[in-house]
């Protein structure tokens, strides 16, 4: 944790950290200080004399006065460092976040990430301030006010000085024992619920089965049975929320019980017994900051974490070269091996495909059978297990990340529109287009029939994610950034909701009517789209099993020909007619 | 610069920013009530104009004395955009500064104003049936734009009662908010208890109430609302607007009686000059005597209902907690008995007691505090048991409607999460609280009684600690309600920026840059708002350093012992407790807010125990037996809401065997109608009878026997591929599960799975969207009801599978009474009977060739491309 902190502090705040650190432990002397100033100024005052205390209250000012100066300057400094750890670490994440492996964004990581990114902010500020300078004089302070007892009293000083490590431990492992109570009470919970939660969510499919009541009275049974079960482990946490205050309260007896022992054998006065029973007090203390810290320490520590977490997550491999191709290219894919959990469960496994310059690919196939895959390393977005990409000959992993993503454009299935206006979201794709080259694939894309609608035209703004245009109309300016973009390779993959006729267009649009010099690839579902096509690759389990022209693989009467023959029926399906055979 | 009195010095050491406004316009929107608009060119980068919010306006003195007058204005309209607003005025005799300035102002003049500590009114942004039952809003004419703004944001199908207590004849004049479910009283003045005495008497359960009257009228409607009709605090919010009595004319719109009684430079008030004409006719009937049915039951007091039984147990935990805490004390306590010992020089046994006492409550302490955490867990399991039954219970006989309402994620939330942070409320909130508490009183109680002057003088840091935080909360306002906005949109945007992240990679620039731009201005924001407060900040922690309270209690307690006023052992108290009490004492606060989060849990769990169930209503003798396969639908009206209907008036004739089409634009009920027939609500008027019996005579064994439902989100439960398929006849043999499957195509498919009809299917099934329809529909196959609802758009849920979906649904629709939702048109071109629905209505019934012909409402749908909303969706992801 403490790495991952340093890490992101920014870089010229070395010096600013090395300060911050020495007037932290300047801070916890001047504070001992004040605590053994007590031991002569108690004494004092119930020794003969009480006047003879004023010198050291004087001290004791003095030295409160210095603390509080060093203290305001420790928390100047600690803001300090907050604000640049904020910066610092909110850029670090995002930075990260676009170099990322895209696989490893899983449902929980994507949950981690946005969090990093959406509510560490105000923690991070404070962090320092409210976490590590009160954390390192909690304890520092014990062990400064240990090693000032030492003169005054060896005995004590030095029962003092081994509390330390007794009760940091026991700090320790309190809330390692609590941290495990929390974490078994979640799991618990969860245990108990997740059937309640299951039952909730197939209230439909139950009802309809008439299955409710049993079910309920299943479910309601193993409830009772986990339930007793599950408690049991839970009340053997109890120990740790007490082990700590047992440990101060008995450290407290123990020491008190020095002074009265040096005390009563002569060895000290009697007011000066006294004084240190207070000074106890004081080395105590800060202990007790440290247990009320506890909960902050332990979000911070979540908050670091999950920082950590998304630092360290997989980067994508790039390389280093810098070539620009800007005609139509040649794609190969040299026995590709992809997984997306592991090479156990490999999507495509030895995996061969050659794409000659300028033709247009349909790939079509069942769910599950790839299609997808093929398409995400076509883009770069995922790096192949194993085996190579070449895009005219040019290994893309030898390529910078830059220069790879020039060589793609590509239309999604969920478009991505950032909060600006049509026309800004189109030049994403290419910033130097000219108005009439921008116009030009608005048309193709059926975007103008957007722009004439709306009352701002093309300075229409999409709102945040797009939404203020409808999912059909998102997709069309997808499909103009795409077009737009001069990139040698593109590749469309068709939405699996029903498009609208005008949408429809684009995306044939898009793969004919489109004059750049590119090669293309669609994976595509409606035969509309696949008509486009000059090859149509047939894909199952990972592999290709038919691959040809159109009229070839019709010919074939194979499997693209049986789903060519579904999807022309299924176009035309009405509900209640005789069912096929 | 004129001066501004106490109040100015109060909000200027609050750090108040003043705002420059010119006036632009101005306009009398009824008699003595003038609307004037200004702009300023920074008060909107200070505020966010919401319902309810008011400005502060320092007007000149009227008699041009050098001295700023202080009144406090709603804002009834703005446009940030523009950087305008206006307030209203009401202009009464005689004039006070405001008015005087407000009577006189004209476009170009230039006033000074402040927005310190508004009000905001916000709706409760939760699920919409969590919505107050109503609103019960309260003022007069200087509360008037308040409540017009109230009443602008809300609901339209949430009725309001506004209340206006009247002075004049012309205040009835004022324009009012229009709303549909809005009636206004006006109630003439008579005195202080005419207002609240006016309010009727009856049941307000789950109303919200907003009262901006006058001071004293207020008093009594506090106490009738509370009282008499039971609104608990959290549901009633109140402020007085201006004071009756003490000038009358001149406070009339200002807010605070606090601003009013510092307001020192006020002109000598006039006596109350009015006695108000009031017509006879207006007058409100006689109060309703108190009476104990009037005393209605809010939601917002479910918690406690979920809790009484716990009552007793958490009563004797927190008193055993109190002795716990107390016992932790007691060394401290021993402590100063033992330097009282050695100072007496009292023999080594004596000393040896106050040892062995201090090991032997050790002891004790741990002892209890181990057996009442172990008993409070018992207690929780017990509950939490019972809690989870009930639930249990409750899911299973509320409307299926109910979960559509929902999403997976809400009543995931009140299940699992909400049970969660019930054990914490009873295991570790509850103690803590107690512990909180407890401490701090105890030690200042020991302290006080020990040497109530040095005790008084640790209350210095908690003041200089409170004084600076109520300056901070003050300064961040504005900025603390711009931060939860910024966190939120940051929220939304790094969901977006993670969405986006394919895009990103390969198109770069642009994409990024937004979101890049966003997290800068969110880091330039929380620097902004953040940084001023450094100082402030470093104030607070250091004042409550046990540092400082030690220095304060050496200093003035040797002053005190040197001048013999105490004697020193009495010192030593303060020297071992008085150190840490800043911190014991502001961790009260902390102690309570885990209270919270669990009552809130506990009032989400009850309000859905709550929820009314589905019953079965006693068979009528009226009823006929006929075809089983018979729907009829008899003058059905439908409303999710009282006075907002969704269906009205639908009667349609479902003959055994045949197929209907529902059709209609998305809002036109054909959904919800669809829903009604599979008992997913209770209809509000007609019946629906299926052979000839009523739906709600049917018990859910009987209804679902006889109608089965497929709609476009599939649910597998837990368990194998046959468990799936044989739901609802758990004793089939595998041979007719296999049938079934055969003719729902999916037979083969579930032949290539890992151990064929044996692989256990969860949420996350490695099935595509087609394949778990067309093992839904293998399961409706083998349950054969002989009637069934379905939703057409599931046939094209998943373009790879579509022709195999829909043979699945050509085999499942043969023989069976189907009432289809149809979101295109040409899909159902060949079916029995077409129903189309035009806002909650039955536009048009017949066949597909007839319809066309009529040019009506289908022929407008046919002819606008047939798809109507393809991707409506009839139940919810329930994942």
């Amino acid at each position: 944790m403490i790495r991952t902190l340093f890490a992101l502090l920014p870089p010229d705040t070395r010096s600013k950290t090395t300060t911050h650190l020495i007037l932290t432990v300047l801070s916890a002397m001047l504070r001992a200080g004040t605590a053994v100033a007590l031991v002569p100024l108690i004494a004092a005052l119930f020794g003969q004399v009480p006047k003879d205390a004023w010198p050291w209250v004087a001290l004791l000012v003095a030295l409160t006065v210095a603390g509080w100066i060093v203290d305001w300057l420790v928390a100047r400094i600690g803001f300090d460092l907050g604000f640049g750890l904020l910066d610092t670490g909110q850029h670090a994440v995002a930075d990260q976040i676009s170099r990322t492996r895209l696989t490893w964004f899983n449902a929980q990581n994507t949950a981690t990430a946005r969090q990093a990114i959406a509510s560490t902010g105000p923690e991070l500020v404070g962090l320092m301030i409210y976490l590590v300078t009160p954390l390192l004089s909690a304890i520092l302070l014990p062990i400064a006010i240990a090693i000032a007892l030492v003169p005054i009293a060896w005995q004590l000083g030095l029962a003092a000085l081994a509390g330390v490590p007794i009760l940091l431990g026991a700090y320790v492992a309190a809330s390692r024992i609590g941290r495990a109570a929390n974490q078994g009470m979640m799991d618990a919970n969860s245990s108990l619920t997740e059937r309640i939660v299951e039952f909730a969510r197939t209230q439909h499919a139950l009802r309809a089965a008439r299955r409710v009541a049993p079910e309920h009275s299943l479910v309601g049974e193993a409830l009772a049975h986990q339930h007793g079960a599950t408690r049991r482990l839970l009340l053997m946490q109890i120990p740790g929320q007490l082990l700590f205050s047992l440990a101060s309260q008995l450290v407290l007896i123990i020491l008190a019980g020095t002074t009265v022992v040096l005390a009563s054998s002569g060895k000290l006065s009697v007011p000066e017994a006294i004084a240190l029973i207070v000074v106890i007090v004081r080395y105590l203390e800060p202990f007790t900051v440290l247990a009320e810290l506890s909960t902050g320490v332990e979000i911070s520590i979540g908050t670091l974490r999950r920082m950590h977490s998304v630092l360290n997550a997989p980067q994508t491999n790039s390389g280093t070269e810098e070539a620009i191709i800007t005609n139509a290219a040649s794609i190969r894919l040299e026995d590709v091996r992809f997984g997306y959990g592991g090479d156990d469960l490999a999507v495509l496994d030895g995996f061969d495909l050659t794409l000659q310059p300028g033709t247009t690919t349909a790939i079509v196939g069942p769910s599950g059978s790839g299609k997808s895959t093929v398409l995400a390393l076509l883009a770069g977005l995922h790096d192949p297990g194993s085996g190579r990409i070449l895009i005219d000959d040019i290994d893309a992993a030898s390529l910078t990340a830059e220069a790879r993503a020039k060589m793609v454009s590509v239309v999604f299935q969920h478009p991505y529109l950032f909060d600006g206006t049509i026309r800004e979201n189109i030049l994403a794709g290419n910033p130097d287009a000219t108005d009439p080259e921008m116009k030009e694939v608005a048309r193709l894309a059926r975007v103008d029939s957007v722009t004439n609608r709306l009352p701002d035209g093309w300075d229409a703004r999409v709102g945040e994610a797009g939404t203020s245009l409808s999912g059909g109309e998102r997709q069309r300016v997808s499909i103009a950034r795409a077009l737009l973009k001069p990139a040698p390779l593109l590749l469309v993959d068709e939405a699996t909701s029903a498009l609208d006729t005008e949408n429809e267009i684009a995306i044939t649009a898009a793969l004919t009517d489109d004059s750049r010099s590119r090669t293309r690839v669609i994976v595509a579902h409606r035969l509309g789209s696949i008509r486009a096509a000059d090859r149509v690759i047939f894909l199952e389990d990972g592999r290709i099993v038919e691959d040809g022209s159109i009229d070839e693989l019709l010919a074939a009467d194979c499997r693209f020909a049986e789903f060519w023959r579904q999807q022309d029926a299924a176009t035309g399906w009405r509900l209640g007619t005789t069912p096929v055979a | 610069m004129p001066k501004r009195g106490f109040q100015g010095a109060v909000l200027r050491s609050f750090g108040a920013q003043d705002h420059e406004a010119t006036v632009t316009d101005t306009e009398m929107l009824a008699p003595g009530f003038r609307r004037i608009w200004f702009t300023s060119a920074t008060l909107f980068d200070e505020i966010e104009p919401a319902p309810t919010a008011w400005l502060r306006f320092w007007f000149p003195d009227p008699d041009g004395k050098d001295v700023e007058h202080q009144r406090a204005y709603t804002i009834s309209e703005a446009d940030v955009e523009a950087n305008t607003f206006a307030v209203d005025v009401v202009l009464h005799e005689p004039a006070g500064a405001g008015t005087t300035w407000a009577a006189n102002a004209q476009p170009g003049m230039t006033i000074s104003l402040t927005s310190m500590g508004s009000s905001r009114f916000e709706l409760p942004a939760e699920l919409p049936a969590e919505l107050p039952a109503g609103y019960l809003l309260i003022g007069d004419s200087s509360s008037v734009a308040a409540l017009n703004s109230i009443v602008r944001t809300i609901p339209a199908e949430i009725p309001i009662e506004l209340y206006l207590e009247q002075h004049r004849d012309e205040d009835k004049l004022i324009p009012l908010a229009d709303h549909p479910r809005l009636s206004i009283h006006w109630v003439p003045r008579h005195g202080e208890e005419s207002f609240a005495a006016a309010i009727e008497a009856r049941n307000w359960s789950n109303w919200y109430a907003w009262a901006n009257p006058e001071s004293a009228s207020l008093k009594h409607i506090r106490n009738r609302l509370r009282d008499e009709f039971g609104f608990p605090k959290s549901e009633f919010h109140q402020q007085a607007y201006w004071v009756h009595g003490r000038s009358m004319g001149k406070l009339r719109s200002n807010r605070d009686i606090a601003d009013d009684a510092a307001d020192y430079t006020a002109e000598t008030a006039p006596a109350e000059s009015d006695p108000i004409p009031t017509s006879a006719t207006d007058r409100v009937s006689a109060p309703a005597p108190t009476n104990s049915k009037n005393q209605g039951a809010w939601r917002a007091q479910a918690g406690s209902r979920l809790m009484a039984p716990l009552r007793r147990s958490l009563i004797i935990a927190g008193i055993v907690q109190g002795i716990v805490t107390l016992i932790q004390l007691a060394p401290f306590f021993l402590l100063v008995q033992l330097a009282r010992l050695l100072l007496d020089d009292a023999p080594e046994s004596q000393l040896w007691r106050v040892g062995w006492w201090a090991v032997g409550l050790l002891g004790l302490g741990t002892l209890l505090s181990s057996a009442l955490m172990f008993w409070l867990h018992t207690v929780d399991a017990r509950f939490e048991q019972s809690i989870r039954q009930r639930l249990l219970g409750k899911l299973a006989r509320l409307p299926l409607g109910w979960f559509d309402a929902r999403t997976s994620g809400q009543v995931k939330q009140l299940v699992q999460d909400d049970t969660l942070s019930l054990h914490y409320l009873v295991t570790h909130a509850v103690p803590d609280a107690v512990a909180a508490v407890v401490a701090p009183v105890a030690v200042l109680v020991y302290l006080f009684v020990v040497d109530w002057r040095l005790a008084l003088l640790l209350f210095i840091p908690i003041l200089v600690y409170v004084l600076t935080m109520s300056k901070l909360v003050v300064q961040s306002g504005s900025k603390t309600s711009h931060a939860l906005k910024w966190a939120e949109r940051m929220n939304s945007e790094a969901g977006g920026y993670l969405e986006g992240q394919p895009v990103v990679r390969v198109f770069g620039g642009a994409t990024a840059s937004t979101f890049r731009a966003r997290l800068g201005e969110y880091i330039t924001f929380l620097n902004e708002w953040q940084r001023p407060f450094i100082r402030q900040k470093t104030i607070m922690d250091l004042a409550t350093r046990p540092a400082t309270f030690l220095l304060l209690i050496v200093v003035f307690g040797t002053l005190l012992i040197t001048t013999d006023r105490m004697n020193p052992v009495d010192l030593l108290p303060f020297l071992l407790l008085g150190t840490t009490f800043g911190a014991r004492l502001l961790g009260i606060g902390y102690g309570l807010s885990g209270l919270r989060a669990g009552f809130l849990a506990a009032r989400r769990i009850q309000v859905t125990l709550d929820e009314p169930e589905l019953e079965t209503a006693t068979a009528t003798a009226t009823d006929t037996e006929a075809a089983s396969g018979l729907v009829e639908f008899e003058n059905v009206d439908f409303s999710y809401r009282p006075n907002v209907p969704v269906l009205q008036a639908i009667s349609i004739r479902l003959k055994p065997g045949t197929v209907t089409a529902l059709v209609g634009s998305s809002g036109s009920g054909k959904s919800t109608l669809a829903a009604l027939l599979a008992r997913f609500h209770d209809v509000d008027s007609g019946r629906i009878r299926i052979g000839g019996r009523d739906i709600r005579e049917l018990t859910a064994e009987e209804l679902y026997a006889r109608v089965g439902f497929v709609f476009q989100q599939t649910q597998l439960v837990h368990g194998t591929v046959h468990d799936n398929i044989a739901l609802a006849v758990p004793d089939a043999t595998r041979e007719s599960v296999e049938n079934a499957a055969r003719e729902a195509q999916i037979h083969e498919r579930i032949l290539r799975l890992p151990q064929g009809y044996e692989t256990v299917l969860g949420p996350d099934a490695a099935l595509s969207g087609g394949e778990r329809q067309r093992l839904t529909i293998a399961r409706a196959l083998l349950a054969d009801t002989p009637v069934l609802v379905l939703d057409e758009a599931t046939a094209f849920a998943d373009p790879e599978s579509e022709y195999l979906v829909q043979q699945a649904l050509n085999r499942l629709t043969v023989g069976r009474t189907v009432l289809v939702i149809a979101h295109r048109l040409h899909t159902i071109t060949g079916v029995d009977q077409i129903v189309v629905l035009d806002h909650g209505r039955i536009a048009e019934v017949g066949i597909h060739e007839e319809l066309l012909l009529t040019n009506g409402r289908y022929r407008q749908l046919w002819d606008a491309g047939g798809t109507v909303n393809p991707t409506a969706t009839m139940t919810e992801e329930t994942r």
